[in-house]
């Protein structure tokens, strides 16, 4: 490392130190991995001190009243018509949970949500709705994926054995958006690490509640461009 | 099982927060990684789950949360929330016993004077204006100290593994 990359490691690496001294937000800091045993030393000392791990009581307030915002905002909703089906799926997740206390708690939450898989895939099927283009033919060869946006709706066309085929491109789970991960040829979630099959099947996750599969989306090929069927902005 | 969230955050804010101030050491970040860890548990665990499971599915939320705070600020995980730190039926409240255990065996291996400077910095709470005055040096042999104390506390606890 060069004098001025020294100094400016030593001066990140100080600012650090100081802020978790001071209570302040650590913040962006491009610290050279060999301070990092240093850096961890430095929390370890700070969170020894007495009381340091509790929590405020207006942090706690604060938070309170964030949190009823957001819930009455937006409430739960309407029960789907599987409501049933569910409750018995998410009592035998429950309940495979509970058996499998002592295990890695991740395997206890991925056997629990694997076992009890039950969702069956659904179609999107909208009210009122358009063919809209979204590729053209050639840019879809056997075995591509692209990715598509309509504005009401994002996906995922794929090709296989000549024929293409569709998927939502949200996670089932929050809303989060999905994105292609060539290499393992499935659809990843940003948020909790979900992962989808390119033909909508649930992977793998680590939720303690079951994931539906995502949606198929009607698409079809014509006159050299390929189209989903999508509902009106 | 939990009657509603409220009664969902209220019994598990407390060990969430202490559980995250023990891994990045600063209140306004263990505040908002907190915020973070209710904000994207709450909505999906408003369901019929065990306490064990709600605590579970928390604790799973808050490494996530976690190593997406340090890949963001240093681009690498600095510290992360493993397994056995936690137990469901009795979720610690207090980290900071734990970890005054930890410091205490870090601190009793160390020079005197490098003992005295972080215990004063870090465990009491001394500006290094302060803490110079009390160890009778200048401030800027107090900070020169302070880096090779912590130098050698984290030899230290890289050696006997906490």
């Amino acid at each position: 490392m060069s004098r001025i990359g020294r100094f400016v490691e030593k001066v990140s690496r100080q600012r650090f130190v100081e802020r978790v001294l001071r209570q302040r937000r650590i913040g962006r800091a491009r610290i050279d991995p060999e301070s990092d045993a240093e850096l961890r030393t430095a929390i370890l000392l700070r969170s020894a001190r007495l009381g340091a791990g509790s929590v405020r009581e207006e942090f706690v307030t604060s938070l309170h009243q964030r949190l009823s915002s957001e819930f009455a905002a937006d409430p739960a909703p309407p029960a789907p018509a599987t409501t049933r089906r569910r409750r018995f799926v998410q009592l035998a997740a429950t309940a495979a949970a509970a058996l499998g206390v002592g295990v890695g708690l991740d395997h206890v939450l991925t056997g629990a949500a694997t076992a009890a898989s039950p969702v069956n895939q659904s179609d999107l099927e909208p009210d009122h709705a358009t063919w809209r283009t979204v590729a053209v033919s050639t840019d879809l060869p056997e075995g591509g994926v692209v990715r598509f946006d309509t504005g009401t709706v994002v996906g995922f066309i794929r090709r296989t054995n000549g024929k293409v085929a569709a998927v939502s491109g949200i996670c089932t789970h929050l809303g989060c958006k999905l994105s292609l991960n060539r290499p393992a040829d499935q659809l990843d979630c940003p948020c909790h690490g979900a992962s989808f099959a390119l033909t909508g099947a649930v992977v793998q996750h680590r939720l303690p509640i079951p994931l539906a599969p995502l949606p198929d989306i009607a698409v079809r090929e014509t006159g050299g461009v390929v189209q989903v069927f999508t509902p009106n902005a | 099982m939990y009657p509603n969230w409220e009664a969902i955050y209220r019994d598990n804010v407390g060990w969430v927060y202490g559980l995250l101030f023990s891994k990045v050491g600063s209140r306004p970040d263990a505040e908002d990684l907190t915020t973070e860890v209710f904000l994207a548990a709450l909505r999906p665990l408003r369901t019929s789950a065990t306490i064990r499971e709600v605590r579970s599915y928390l604790v799973a939320t808050a490494r996530t949360v976690l190593a997406d705070h340090w890949r963001r600020t240093l681009g690498r995980e600095l510290t992360t929330l493993d397994d056995e730190l936690f137990d469901p039926a009795l979720p610690e409240t207090d980290t900071s016993r734990d970890r005054t255990a930890e410091a205490d065996r870090i601190l009793a291996d160390l020079q005197p004077n490098y003992r005295a400077i972080l215990r004063l910095r870090f465990l009491d709470g001394l500006t290094l204006k302060e803490a110079a005055a009390a160890m009778n040096v200048t401030v800027g042999n107090a900070k020169v100290l302070q880096h090779r104390a912590l130098r050698a506390a984290a030899k230290v606890a890289e050696r006997i593994g906490v």
